[in-house]
């Protein structure tokens, strides 16, 4: 029998194939491609890491604000032929550049080495996506992460209940006690003195398999000022505010759906950041309660005290948290 | 007979907290303004290389080059800030410069570690004018002097 470089043979690839996907999915030739390009490993090829072949799938893709449009050519889902576990192939690159939120415009890297910290450190933590570094054949770095299958917090947030009121009431008090659990995740990380660096709402995906969120995708670092965990609190408040609101309420959609609302508003009730949205969620649903409505006016235009650090944010959701029970 | 170091316990100690920027140097020209000349004075003038963490260099290398340069640009600074307030009054023994190389901690943190190391009795910054977004998401270091300094005035210079 002829092996190839890698160790296998394409019979031997195709029989593995046949026993993780169904037959109209095995392909009828297969390669096993080099990864030193991430552009020339397809859907149907095999890569070969660590001595373990992996049958590529799909690229992922950037899964932001419902355009799921926007293909991650460097990220690819594959099988893992020996276990049949999905796993994420990502190939590691340093890249920099200037980020834009409104018109403030800050430094930032995407970094292999941040990234391999983390998952150093988050080794067996279940709120963190898992993973491992492995160098291929061309010396190149690469990551195996583990594929969570499952929803984003964004998309569960939007599925639950029949209107806000059912949501907030029905809802919305168990999925806080698991937010405030992925805060202490964040925590965790800022004791390390380390950024999430890019947290978002579709970072946080519900694992099917545990039932637990997780966080994913920390290799974005900004160039921080006096606050070091500013931008991550900033992440932080954006993803309370849309799970509170079961979405982002905007000024737009109230002068659509709800134009009175809308008048009653001032300045100070909208983002400190993104002045479209509003944050003084209690003038539109007066069921917040007041504590709770207090953290969300915190990101506001009209704060005057920001949150440095993660047990701020914490100690005050907890006292929020309490109050939704009386 | 009074001894150098009598003289030198009764001089009020300003710490003068500078970078590149204008609001810094009119902190600097302020202070000469209004100190300089009068006696029972000194001056440190501090300079701090902010942090730039590993991720942002190719190679330690890189990094150790970059604050090599960047510690030079504040010796240099320090240094002109230093002719400023000699020019505007102040004897030459009475104005000390001092820089160093911030690491995992956040300016006013290292300022105020200073003000503390060297018993200064008043910090001096500028104000930088930060739109209200940027204070939110990146803080502001004279605001956090202003609620973190205990035993010393701040001056916070516009």
């Amino acid at each position: 029998m002829v092996t190839g470089d890698d160790g296998y043979t394409e019979k031997e690839l195709l029989r593995m194939i046949r026993q993780w996907v169904t037959r109209e999915r095995v392909p009828k030739r297969v390669k096993i491609k080099d990864t030193s390009d991430f552009f020339r490993v397809d859907y149907d090829d095999v890569v070969v890491l660590g001595g373990i072949p992996y049958f590529v799938r799909n690229n992922e893709r950037e899964g932001r604000f419902g355009i799921d449009d926007e293909q991650k050519f460097w990220v690819k889902r594959a099988r893992q032929l020996l276990t049949g576990e999905v796993k994420i192939l990502k190939w590691v690159f340093k890249e920099r550049f200037q980020a834009r939120i409104g018109n403030l415009v800050f430094e930032c890297v995407r970094s292999p080495q941040k990234e391999a910290r983390i998952l150093e450190l988050v080794r067996g933590r279940p709120e963190f996506m898992q993973g491992e570094t492995v160098i291929d054949s061309a010396g190149n770095q690469l990551r195996i992460l583990d594929y969570i299958r499952g929803k984003t917090l964004g998309q569960h947030t939007l599925e639950m209940g029949r209107d806000h009121e059912d949501f907030f009431f029905n809802f919305y008090p168990a999925l806080l006690d698991e937010f405030i659990k992925i805060i202490e995740a964040i925590r965790f990380l800022h004791e390390h003195n380390e950024k999430h660096g890019d947290i978002r709402r579709d970072h946080i995906i519900k694992d099917m398999t545990t039932g637990r969120y997780r966080w994913i995708d920390f290799d974005f670092n900004y160039q921080h000022g006096e606050s070091r965990f500013g931008y991550d609190l900033f992440g932080l408040g954006n993803v309370l505010l849309f799970i509170t609101g079961r979405g982002d309420v905007t000024t737009y959609r109230l002068l659509q759906e709800a134009p009175e609302v809308l008048d009653r508003l001032t300045q100070d009730d909208v983002n400190i950041v993104f002045r479209n949205r509003v944050n003084n969620l209690r003038k539109v649903y007066p069921y917040v309660p007041e504590k709770l409505n207090r953290i969300l006016m915190h990101f506001s235009l009209s704060a005057h005290l920001y949150y440095d650090e993660t047990r701020e944010l914490l100690e005050d959701l907890g006292e929020a948290r309490e109050e939704l029970d009386r | 007979m009074k001894t150098d170091s009598d003289i030198s316990i009764r001089d009020k100690h300003l710490l003068v907290a500078v970078d590149h920027t204008d609001n810094s140097k009119r902190a600097v020209l302020y202070v000469a303004d209004f100190l300089g000349g009068f006696p029972g004075f000194q001056v440190t003038l501090l300079s701090i290389v902010p942090e730039r963490e590993d991720d942002f260099f190719d190679t330690q290398e890189d990094k150790v080059a970059w604050t090599r340069e960047k510690t030079e640009e504040v010796r240099s600074l320090l240094e002109n800030y230093r002719q400023i307030l000699i020019q505007s009054g102040f004897p030459e023994d009475k104005v000390k410069i001092r820089s160093c190389v911030n690491e995992q901690k956040a300016l006013s943190e290292a300022i105020l570690q200073t003000q503390c190391g060297l018993s200064c009795c008043t910090v001096v910054v500028g104000r930088h004018h930060k739109s209200r977004s940027e204070e939110f998401l990146f803080g502001s270091t004279s605001s956090k002097i202003i609620h973190e300094a205990t035993n010393c005035a701040v001056w916070v210079v516009e």
